[in-house]
């Protein structure tokens, strides 16, 4: 007997023109249920998403059939993944059904759905649909009964995953019953390829063919109408997410990371800056509310959520939903409230592992740049003064500009106005000029590259703070001043390259100041040492001393500019071994400076900085790496109020390298 | 009604200050500018009024020095004021306060100014005398270091600080001058928006000698750095050792680890 | 050499800051005569020509009718200088007689130097001498530069009144905030100046103070952003004090504070910047971040 089956047994060819008419009736449903949120984003500003198209869709493509991004939190990420896998099985299955019954037998007689590949397409199907149901079942425990801490239950994850239960379950009854008047009686060797057929045909078998027809009737509607109740639910419950969330990988940004709308200050017609409404936004952002899930993924990496600040990235995304649908003139800000926006870091914790593509920290600082620029508000006086100090003197402390290369006495370092020929600029930073911890930093740098024979020039008092902490604060005019003052200074010296010890220095030259003309490359010293290394222009001792540390990844080096491997390589080189803290790389755990922070007290909450140390102490080395002059300022604070002394001591990779120079 | 503001720009006081030729004040170079800050508070105090009175009221920002001073007028006017007087003078601080004042006074003798604000010294010169000389060369009323500023109807009822925390409150009428003092207020940052509104606003400049017609009646002979105390130690270096010789010399020289 | 002392009453107390006029008058070698606006019961022992008007019509605050009795004062005695304490009082009035007069003035004199008067500036960073042009001059004195002199004898009385509208109207006082640490009285004081970075760090400060056996003190930022209450705060603005002991953390000494604190007996400064003016009346100076040196000095105490 041939493998295959009759499709639309019991159901009768009749069923097709009315079964075509409810499945177009269910998808408009659906259609109609995308087009009422068309007008929620578009209370929203123009923003062009749609270039780069080819990329834009491969990239969408990757993201949601690889199911890459959402299985990087294992706990509920890969019962998701295994789930939409099944899933996807199943329609795909239902698909090629539809095909083969309503195009290749009318059109061309040939029947695909036979033999060996019939065997293998079922027994496909019903283990897709028993994984799918296991995966689901894991899922409902883990919404239900685990309940991990921030996990809310809405009405939406009733009807969510009962419906999915439905149809699944629905599917095999249907199964059963067909095979139970056909296929076990007929031709049980084929039944095997239907396990779970097979097993939900029994609770049939002892049925009158007459029942069982009925039965199986009833059960194929009843199936047929829960997938359409699921289509039409779609874009009126959490499941809209299988095409917004989609959709955003598409729309995702795709200019480099932490890159912010430089605002033209030279164009007199704009009167409102950053964002306090609905309107302000882009279509994007309010699209973003509609592709979150509430997975909480971001709440949970985000600094500030963890140690109680009123700042969760999902509950901004949320209420910017729930505004822009049930009340677009309310006040945004007031909605978010003021200190959870200034409670963020900028550590991009959220938008580096949210799975829908979500852009949180623009936002942010968005909402940021409207109390900054429309009302002059600041997080505390002490930001105030040191914005003030950064207007006059050109750096947060409010020291004097001139004594900005004080650090550099008696250094063989050249500064710019001398007209000599150097290598490279060193742009300093505020905290390596001025701050005598970081002094140390800038010091060994300068010695490394006396080492490895490289001239370094540096601007001397005419360096000013890059702008990076009064921008992510808001305060864009502040920031084009200074930067326009210092990249005026660097193109006038002719510089072709500049290195930074300090990522927020690196990543506003490199990238924000390109907004403004400059056009240099820049580079942070890790990776310029780690190539003085690798050309074998700086050579290290050999067989140095080995020592135990752990390794912390700035925000703005790792999560924004990729740069993982390249430090730990180093200290590898210089004897090092590594113990990685549990929140490393991509999911380091930021030191509470980032985002302008490094000027504000942290009063709400527990310390930042205080809990990162605690994960390097639990490493059990006795030495922390870092490569920024705000985490090594907020861990050398954290390590004295925290109560690590003398256990723990935090140093700079170019400390470390700077002392394994080979002689 | 009529509001006036003077202001002056000073060097941040962060700045290491050297004599300059003639060494008679500081040498300009590497200093930072910015606005007196008990000037800021005078500023944001007549802003506040001026908001508070709404149309009718008219705020002047007037600033005496060379052409570095229009930064700081222009601070002003973004934080809020109407209308902005230059007087050009490249030897301003060669000026005693009594040529200060008269040109201040000179300007506004015929401009009918209700109230005017000053700070209550500058914090280079501290001299503490520009204002209440243009109040006296104006015939205003005048009340000076005030922490606390109340106006209705032409009457100001002002909060003077006085010694050990201490206030003095006293009532003064219109036309009147006050001097600020820090505990005013807090001067507010500037919008952007108003930061781009100053920017348009014309700048009205007058050559100091079209005011001055005064003769300096002091004069600095000499500007220089405060001699050291003798007996002063400093100690510096790695701080277990300084401990130590801090405890040493605690022991020899008072009573109070005895 | 002739000069015209203005004392200063409050609330009917002849103030102590009188007797600095004194001290000065001696150091300038000047004869003296003296001009209150007070009471009869409460003078000074003093030999020279005292002018007294009665605060009872004339006010304690007045400037007005007190520049009156000032200019009646010089037109009788023709003093070259006329002289007040650079105080609420002083700065307020000292100008009004000044442009009366169209004299010079000279404020905040810190000394008597050749060619001039010794003041500060660039916030004592630096010191100017000021030279008078004109015949008489006006000066007002720092609080604290002069020493106290109690002359002794007893004064030539003149009274003097004054009449007229007054352009300020005294309405009263009001007291400063209740204290809950009495400074003027402390032997040892321990203050945290801005430098000390945050109010989290205040504790640090409080710990050495109780280390040492005494209180805690403040710079006027520090109580200005809350830190600490206002009545610990030591200046001119806040207490003078003249403790056995000052350690003075993190306050590079704005000429308010080093005024309220230089009479101590001896004077510690722990700052990280060599050059700060607390550098000019310290005994000792630690170069060093306060956060740095002040725990290490603290548990050294403790052993």
């Amino acid at each position: 007997m041939e493998a295959t089956r009759e499709i639309y047994w019991n159901i009768g060819q009749g069923v097709v023109i009315p079964m075509y008419i409810l499945a177009l009736a269910a998808f408009g449903v659906m259609a109609w249920g995308f087009r009422q949120r068309l007008p929620i984003w578009r209370q929203g500003r123009a923003l062009n998403r749609f270039d780069r198209f080819d990329e834009r869709v491969k990239f969408m493509i990757s993201e949601v059939f690889s199911q890459s991004n959402i299985s990087r939190v294992k706990d509920g990420g890969v019962p998701h993944a295994f789930f939409f896998w099944g899933f996807l099985t199943l329609f795909a299955g239902t698909m090629l059904v539809m095909l083969q019954a309503d195009f290749f037998t009318p059109l061309t007689g040939v029947n695909i759905l036979s033999g060996g590949f019939y065997k293998g397409f079922s027994l496909a199907l019903d283990l897709a649909g028993i994984l799918s149901l296991l995966m689901l079942a894991g899922l409902f425990i883990r919404r239900f009964v685990t309940r991990p801490k921030g996990l809310e239950i809405v009405k939406d994850d009733y009807i969510v995953l009962q419906l999915l239960f439905a149809i699944l379950i629905t599917g095999f009854l249907v199964e059963g019953a067909r095979m139970a008047a056909t296929e076990l009686r007929q031709n049980p060797a084929l039944a095997v390829f239907s396990p779970a057929g097979l097993l939900t045909g029994q609770l049939f078998s002892s049925m009158t063919e007459v029942t069982l027809l009925v039965t199986h009737k009833i059960l194929w509607w009843l199936h047929f109408a829960l997938v359409m109740g699921f289509f039409c639910a779609i874009p009126y419950t959490k499941l809209r997410h299988i095409l917004t969330t989609s959709v955003n990988a598409f729309l995702a940004p795709l200019e480099p990371k932490g890159t912010i709308a430089t605002i033209n200050l030279e164009d007199e017609s704009i009167e409102q800056f950053g964002t306090a409404a609905i309107s302000d936004l882009t279509w994007k952002d309010i699209f973003d509310a509609d592709a979150c899930t509430t997975c909480k993924r971001c709440q949970d990496r985000c600094p500030a959520s963890a140690t109680d600040k009123p700042l969760s990235p999902m509950k901004i995304i949320q209420q910017i939903g729930e505004l822009a649908v049930g009340n677009p003139s309310g006040n945004l800000i007031e909605t978010v409230s003021q200190d959870a926006l200034w409670a963020c870091t900028t550590c991009r914790a959220c938008q580096d592992i949210c799975p829908a593509n979500i852009e949180h920290v623009n936002k942010i600082i968005e909402m940021r740049r409207n109390l900054t620029l429309m009302e002059g508000a600041f997080p505390g006086d002490e930001v105030r003064t040191a914005t003030s100090n950064i207007e006059v003197n050109g750096n947060p402390f409010g020291l004097a500009y001139a004594s900005r290369a004080d650090w550099a006495d008696g250094l063989d370092v050249t500064l710019m106005e001398s007209g000599a020929e150097v290598d490279l600029l060193y742009f300093v930073g505020c905290y390596a000029s001025f701050d005598n911890r970081n002094r140390q930093v800038a010091r060994s740098f300068i010695k490394i590259c006396n080492a490895a024979g490289i001239k370094i020039g540096i601007l001397g008092k005419g360096e000013k703070c890059c702008g990076e902490p009064v921008r992510k604060l808001g305060n864009e005019y502040l920031y084009q001043m200074v930067a326009n003052e210092n990249i005026e200074l660097i193109k006038g010296y002719g510089v072709k390259r500049i290195v930074t010890t300090c990522p927020h220095c690196f990543n506003t030259l490199a990238r924000d100041y390109q907004d403004l003309g400059l056009d240099v490359p820049v580079e942070h010293y890790s990776t310029f040492v780690n190539s003085l290394i690798n050309d074998g222009r700086l050579k290290l001792v050999q067989d140095p001393e080995p020592f135990d540390f752990t390794y912390h990844d700035s925000c703005y080096l790792g999560r924004y500019m990729d740069i993982i491997d390249q430090p730990r390589g180093i200290l590898a080189a210089a004897g090092g071994n590594i113990t990685e803290m549990d929140q490393n790389g991509y999911d380091s755990f930021c030191c509470s400076a980032g985002g302008g922070r490094i000027l504000a007290e942290e009063k709400l909450g527990s310390r930042i900085n205080i809990a990162r140390v605690k994960m390097a102490q639990e490493t059990g080395a006795p030495l922390l790496v870092s490569n920024c002059p705000f985490c090594l300022t907020m861990f050398e604070d954290g390590i004295k109020t925290g109560g690590a002394e003398g256990q723990l001591q935090v140093r700079d990779l170019a400390e470390i390298v700077a002392e394994r120079i080979a002689a | 009604m009529k509001i006036l503001v003077c202001i002056k720009q000073v060097p941040d006081l962060e700045s290491r200050f050297k004599p300059n030729a003639e060494g008679v004040w500081y040498n300009e170079t590497d200093l930072a500018w910015r606005m007196n800050e008990y000037d800021e508070f005078a500023v944001e105090q007549a802003v506040q009024l001026r908001e508070k009175l709404g149309e009718g009221a008219e705020l002047t920002v007037l600033s005496i020095g060379p052409e570095r001073v229009v930064e700081a007028i222009k601070k002003a006017l973004a934080m809020g004021c109407d209308n902005a007087v230059h007087v050009q003078d490249l030897a301003a601080a060669t000026k005693d306060p009594w040529q200060i004042a008269s040109i201040i006074s000179a300007y506004a003798k015929d401009k009918a100014f209700d109230l005017i604000f000053t700070g209550m010294q500058s914090q280079d010169r501290g001299s503490a005398q520009v204002g209440v000389t243009v109040a006296e060369q104006l015939g205003f009323a005048c009340s000076t270091t005030l922490v606390g500023f109340e106006y209705d109807n032409g009457t100001i009822t002002a909060k003077r600080e006085l010694e050990g925390g201490i206030k003095g409150v006293v009532k003064i009428k219109t036309p009147a001058l006050v001097t600020c003092q820090l505990g005013l207020n807090v001067p507010r940052y500037p919008t952007l928006p108003n930061i781009m509104k100053a920017k348009k606003k014309e700048i009205i400049a007058i050559a100091v000698a079209d005011l001055l017609k005064e003769e300096p009646l002091a004069t600095t002979v000499s500007f220089h750095p405060p001699a050291k105390k003798g007996s002063g130690i400093v100690l510096e270096g790695e701080t277990g050792a300084m401990v130590d010789q801090l405890i040493g010399i605690l022991k020899d020289k008072t009573t109070v680890l005895r | 050499m002739k000069a015209l002392l203005i004392g200063e009453y409050r609330e009917g107390k002849l103030l102590d800051s009188t007797y600095e006029l004194f001290g000065f008058a001696s150091q300038l070698g000047a004869e003296s005569a003296l001009l209150l606006v007070g009471s009869a019961d409460q003078l000074p022992a003093f030999g020279g020509t005292l002018y007294l008007a009665d605060a009872a019509t004339c006010g304690e605050y007045n400037p007005d009718l007190h520049k009156k009795l000032v200019l009646e004062a010089v037109q009788k005695e023709n003093p070259d200088y006329i002289v007040f304490v650079h105080s609420s009082y002083g700065w307020d009035l000292a100008p009004r007689v000044a442009a009366s007069l169209k004299t010079a003035q000279v404020s905040e004199v810190t000394a008597i130097v050749p060619g001039g008067f010794e003041v500060g500036c660039c916030n004592a960073k630096m010191r100017r001498t000021v030279k008078p042009n004109s015949a008489k001059a006006v000066l007002t004195i720092q609080a604290g530069a002069f020493p106290v002199l109690q002359p002794g004898g007893t004064p030539q009385l003149q009274k003097l009144s004054a009449e007229g509208t007054a352009a300020v109207e005294f309405i009263g006082y009001e007291p400063a905030e209740p204290k809950d640490v009495d400074l003027a009285r402390a032997e040892i004081i321990v203050s945290a100046g801005r430098g000390v970075g945050k109010k989290d760090n205040i504790p640090v400060i409080a710990a050495l103070a109780r280390a040492l056996g005494g209180e805690l003190g403040a710079s006027r930022p520090v109580v200005d952003a809350e830190w600490v209450s206002h009545s610990h705060q030591v200046g001119t603005t806040g207490q003078t004090v003249s403790p056995k002991l000052y350690v003075a953390c993190g306050i590079s000494g704005a000429i308010q504070h080093l005024a309220g604190m230089k009479k101590s007996d001896f004077i510690i400064a722990i700052n990280k910047d060599k050059d700060a003016p607390i550098g000019e009346v310290a005994d000792v100076l630690v170069v060093a971040d306060v956060m740095q040196f002040v725990p290490a000095l603290t548990a050294r105490l403790a052993r």
